[in-house]
């Protein structure tokens, strides 16, 4: 019998342990194009005591440890690229606070979005939180790990800014907390602490998130989607700068897409508004509509194509049928918002270089302070072909990033080279020497972010 | 590798009130019941198709019945036998002797490395088959067979004896072993596989084809009679609610002087 | 067989596993896929299974007897199905099924399903009871044999045969007696339904037991049928009209209600309980009738009627579809499916759990002892209740 196996049992016992040739093969694989690796064992812990000691465990036996919560980064993150034990963190899956006057929740690791957002349906109608553009089974702490952004980025930022506590897994087992929960309080704030950022980010390169505080947001009566719709892309910067002056909308996104043909080659907007009354909601859409975008219409630049009252949240797992090929993979980055005629510009002819139908995307993040700019590859899981075509797409996107003066988001392997091939070497030593500290026998999602 | 697997056909008696004796006293009613391949020939035929599978060679299923055991023989063909054998004759009620002599008449026909019986059946439950087909045909046998490993020329076999003792023997070939439950997992038998199976040639012979007749056979021991065992006592259900059964109970084990 | 011939082999590498399959009526959990909830692997998700089909079928991974408990598990209750966003999702459980169907053809299954498929061939029943006892369960009831009365009441296998089943069975056909409806059994001569002999990837045997049934209710001019099990409803409405079997197939909670609704059912005798309902598969995901149980107990004077969160095309499945009721791969667990949702039965304060199918019967009521909820919770059939309603003793 393997001892680590065996250890892996006695730590969560028989039915949460695998070395079973399925579950390797499945943990081996990312959604995406990343080659799969297959993980010498499958864990799924309950609790963050199991987590200490399957850690405590690798760093005796020296195996790699690889953190998995939706597993939908799409980027390869979570692959284990050295084998070792994938961590599947879904089953830690309770939902331990909602502070309703304070506007938090804490959640366990393995807690989805749309169990949140469900549970705030439910319990707090008039609480939300961000919801990211990923499948609702995407975790909160996997986001934040990443610095996921969600519909409420225009207002609120970056998802990972929205977090006030978090409690960590150390690589070397200990259990760490930071924010006002570190000194017994409630898990209402991350600052004014002297602070330890060194979580968020680092794609679970530096130890597992078991715990996350999470801002929560009024949720309005009337939450609705207006579209409007710009052929010149030119125009993009602008109206998401005149738009965000209003501080009326909750999300602002531009995209752009091959299919169907007769919308190919124009820029959409998606505005979300919110009002707790019609008298509300008709203020707001004069701002916006009238005041602020009418001189498009006017003009003839733009075209208003309707309200509608409830929030249709993309299904974006939709893209990968798209092929009728189960797959795509897309590069995400964090760009000023006027590069958005050049990244849409570049991205489009990228894809039809590679033969794959365009799809580009930019989500406003804070008042127009940067926006998410998305490129995404759908592809053919059943021809080999199409996946090393959409590969090297990705591949050119993430050149293009840095080009056009962005950072890559969620960067898989070749982002992450790429990145730090660029950064300030004394950030990257910095880098390097934090992780040796925390994580000396180098165990935590191994291949990710390693400093040469 | 050429093997030849004996297999029969036995009525489903694993439930114990449907068994019931009929006006001869020399046989159960039959009428009602349902039949199936015996539960050792199973094992038999998954070895054979392994062995096959793995060595290649021919595989030959033979039976003697009446026209419903067939049946039995359409699982093998569909499990991967090239041919089947029945010999038309009905020996449910005759002893072991004589159905070894006819089934030493078949096999000698057919070319063979290895013959596999059941370990016995679940109907008679005799046992002897096996080792007096060996015998007669004047080759090595080992039965209880519950694990086998062959090569060209001999075979590895282990027999299981009380308590799980095991014996390990190696024999030259040809030779005959009797198969015992455990010593595969027999696959399943899909309703498609048997209906392919239906196109497969299945070889019916007679004891004249063989150069046998019924009258030459004289069996060695003679059935008297048939009786179901005696109706033990009926079992008591206590009911109630806990803490009154667990009293009663224990009354019962205590007066049984179990306590 | 490969990929290349798999009857779905252009379609499944379609799936992207995004997770939707796990679903409930929303997002509240991803408990929702009753194999995932029991063993919360990525393997036992719908994705997982798809996905290791095609591992399979392409020669990545080899055939294991944990493969073929993997694809086993799934209980083929539509939850995947309903929820999947994608337009390849009507042939995510024909895929599963085909999966087994090759398993079937090498032979290669579960032991519990070897057993399962041998005893319905043998005795035409999953338990390998024998078919000379099949009527005993309406011994003394007066139930009258099929020769032409309007309806065919085909009772099925766990109605026949499980204890508990029976008294459900018994129970229908005295209501049925009591509302005057004029209708026979088959006794003896009933024959496995087949649904599950089909999710089970057997296809021929299913053919057969379809062909062989049709043929017996068109021999005595069977015209309309009624079922106690949704699982046999499902066969014969959708399944038997491909093989010419075409008859006017109810629930009998479509007949109950209709009868309670036109008055030839009086149910005023009451039920005075706080009453939650467990959707059966084959009953609400796969023929939609979620209303008819639901109407009989508002119906019920005394019945106080509460939804579990879970409910309609969101009921979390009792883990006994599949076969599982028998092969009973998602058992032994707290988390197994059956458990989890008498707890969520437990949750709305009801202290009625009301069924509408013999399975989920025998499933969930299994599931109150492990438990240990016998004294909060009691799990009643529909037709148990009614009759109660009606003062059948």
């Amino acid at each position: 019998m393997d001892p680590i196996y065996q250890a892996l049992v006695d730590i969560v016992g028989q039915e949460h342990v695998s070395n079973q040739p399925e579950e390797l093969f499945i943990y081996s694989y990312d959604l995406g194009t990343t080659e799969p690796h297959r993980p010498d064992y499958a864990v799924t812990p309950r609790s963050t005591e199991e987590i200490q000691e399957i850690v405590k465990l690798a760093n005796r036996e020296k195996v790699p440890v690889v953190p998995l919560g939706g597993g939908l980064s799409l980027a390869g993150l979570a692959v284990p690229f050295r084998g070792g034990i994938a961590l599947d963190l879904k089953r830690m899956d309770s939902i331990l606070e909602v502070n309703e006057k304070a506007r938090y929740a804490v959640v366990e690791c393995g807690v989805s979005q749309g169990q949140l957002t469900s549970y705030l349906e439910r319990n707090y109608p008039h609480l939300t939180h961000s919801e990211p553009g990923a499948p609702p089974t995407a975790t909160i702490a996997g986001n934040v790990a990443i610095h996921g952004q969600g519909d409420l980025a225009q207002p609120y930022g970056f998802n990972s800014d929205m977090v006030n506590g978090l409690e960590i897994v150390l690589p070397t087992g200990e259990v760490c907390k930071f924010g006002s929960c570190s000194i017994g309080s409630g898990w209402f704030t991350q600052h004014p602490l002297p602070d330890v950022g060194l979580f968020l980010g680092w794609s679970g390169t530096t130890g597992i998130i078991t715990k996350v505080s999470i801002r929560l947001f009024p949720s309005k009566k009337i939450r609705g989607v207006g579209q409007f719709v710009v052929e010149d892309e030119e125009l993009v910067p602008e109206i998401m700068y005149k738009l965000t002056h209003t501080q009326m909308t909750e999300d602002i996104v531009a995209f752009s897409q091959a299919v169907p043909p007769f919308a190919s080659g124009l820029q959409h907007f998606t505005i979300n508004i919110a009002a707790d009354s019609e008298k509300e909601l008709e203020f707001k859409q004069e701002i916006i509509w009238d005041d602020t975008l009418g001189e498009y219409i006017r003009s003839g630049a733009g075209g208003f194509l309707g309200f509608r009252s409830g929030l249709q949240r993309p299904q974006v797992s939709k893209t990968s049928d798209w092929r009728k090929g189960g797959g795509f993979e897309y590069v995400g980055s964090i760009m000023p918002v006027d590069t958005y005629p050049e990244c849409y510009r570049r991205g489009r002819e990228i894809s039809e270089r590679h033969d794959i139908p365009y799809t580009v995307l930019g989500r406003c993040v804070g008042t127009a302070h940067a926006m998410m700019f998305s490129w995404t590859y759908a592809f053919n899981r059943a021809d080999p072909e199409t996946v090393r075509q959409a590969r090297e797409a990705l591949h050119e996107t993430d050149d293009l990033v840095l080009e056009l003066g962005g950072t890559i988001w969620k960067p898989g392997l070749y982002g992450q080279k790429l990145v730090m091939e660029r950064l300030d070497p004394n950030t990257l030593n910095l880098m390097k020497k934090i992780k040796q500290m925390l994580d000396p026998n180098g165990i935590m999602n191994p291949g990710n972010w390693e400093v040469s | 590798m050429d093997i030849i697997a004996c297999i029969k056909r036995v009525p489903d008696t694993s439930e114990a009130d449907v068994v019931k004796i009929d006006p001869s006293q020399k046989d159960i009613e039959k009428d009602r019941l349902a039949f199936k391949i015996n539960d050792w020939d199973e094992y038999v035929l998954e070895a054979a198709v392994q062995l096959k599978e793995k060595l290649g060679g021919t595989l030959t299923a033979v039976t003697i019945g009446p026209k419903e055991w067939d049946e039995v023989l359409r699982r093998a063909l569909a499990m991967g036998a090239d041919s089947a054998i029945r010999i038309d004759q009905d020996v449910s009620a005759d002893d072991p002797h004589i159905v070894a002599i006819i089934l030493d008449k078949v096999i000698r026909r057919l070319p063979y490395d290895l013959v596999l019986f059941g370990a016995q059946s679940e109907d008679f439950g005799s046992g002897h088959l096996g080792a007096m087909v060996a015998e007669i045909l004047g080759i090595p046998h080992a039965t209880l067979v519950i694990n086998l490993e062959a090569e060209e020329k001999k075979i590895h076999v282990q027999r299981e004896l009380e308590a799980g003792t095991l014996q390990s023997y190696t024999i030259d070939l040809p030779a005959l072993l009797t198969i015992h439950t455990g010593i595969n997992q027999p696959r399943y038998i899909s309703m498609g596989g048997i209906r392919r199976a239906m196109q497969k040639e299945l070889q019916v012979m007679s004891l004249s084809d063989l150069g046998l007749s019924l009258d030459a056979l004289t069996p060695m021991v003679k059935l008297e009679e048939m009786r179901l065992p005696p109706k033990g006592k009926e079992a008591e259900l206590i009911t109630g609610a806990p803490e009154e059964t667990a009293g009663q109970l224990a009354k019962i084990l205590k007066d049984a002087g179990i306590f | 067989m490969t990929l290349t011939n798999f009857r779905y082999g252009d379609v499944i590498h379609r799936c992207f596993r995004c997770g939707y399959c796990k679903f409930p009526i929303n997002w509240m959990d991803v408990n929702n896929c009753p194999a995932y909830a029991r063993f919360r692997m990525e393997t036992y998700s719908c994705g997982g299974r798809l996905w290791l089909t095609r591992a399979w079928l392409e020669g990545e991974i080899e055939w294991s007897d944990h493969l073929a408990d993997i694809l086993y598990s799934c209980t083929a209750c539509k939850n995947c199905e309903v929820k999947c966003p994608l337009s390849f999702n009507i042939d995510i459980l024909n895929m599963m099924i085909a999966a087994k169907s090759e398993m079937v053809e090498r032979g290669e299954i579960p032991s519990a399903a070897k057993e399962f498929l041998e005893n319905i061939q043998r005795q035409g029943n999953p338990y390998g009871t024998s078919r000379e006892k099949r009527d005993e369960w309406m011994e003394g009831t007066g139930i009258e044999a099929y020769q032409g009365q309007e309806y065919l009441y085909y009772v099925g296998c766990v109605g026949s045969y499980d204890t508990r089943g029976q008294e459900t069975a018994r129970l229908l056909g005295k209501v049925l007696q009591k509302a005057g409806v004029s209708f026979g059994v088959l006794g003896n001569d009933e024959n496995c339904d087949g649904n599950e002999v089909r999710n089970l990837g057997e296809e021929t045997l299913f053919e057969m037991l379809a062909e062989d049934n049709v043929a017996q209710f068109q021999g005595l001019g069977v015209q309309k049928i009624v079922t106690l099990s949704p699982h046999s409803y499902n066969a014969m409405k959708n399944d038997y009209p491909g093989f010419n079997g075409v008859f006017d197939v109810l629930h009998y909670t479509q007949l109950l209600q209709e009868l309670i609704r036109n008055g030839g059912l009086d149910v005023s005798g009451g039920y005075n309980a706080k009453v939650t309902y467990h959707d059966p598969c084959f009953l609400g995901r796969w023929n939609e009738e979620y209303d008819a149980p639901r109407a009989i107990l508002r119906a019920i004077p005394g019945v106080q009627f509460v939804e579990m969160a879970r409910n309609r095309n969101g009921a979390l499945c009792c883990g006994g579809g599949g076969g599982n009721f028998y092969l009973d791969l998602l058992g032994g667990s707290e988390d197994s499916p059956a458990r989890r949702r008498v707890r969520e039965a437990c949750e709305t304060g009801a202290n009625v759990l009301a069924v509408a199918c013999p399975n989920c019967l025998t499933m969930l009521e299994d599931a109150v002892k492990a438990e240990g909820l016998e004294n909060k919770l009691t799990v009643r059939d529909i037709s148990e209740i009614v009759g109660e309603a009606c003062v059948i003793k």
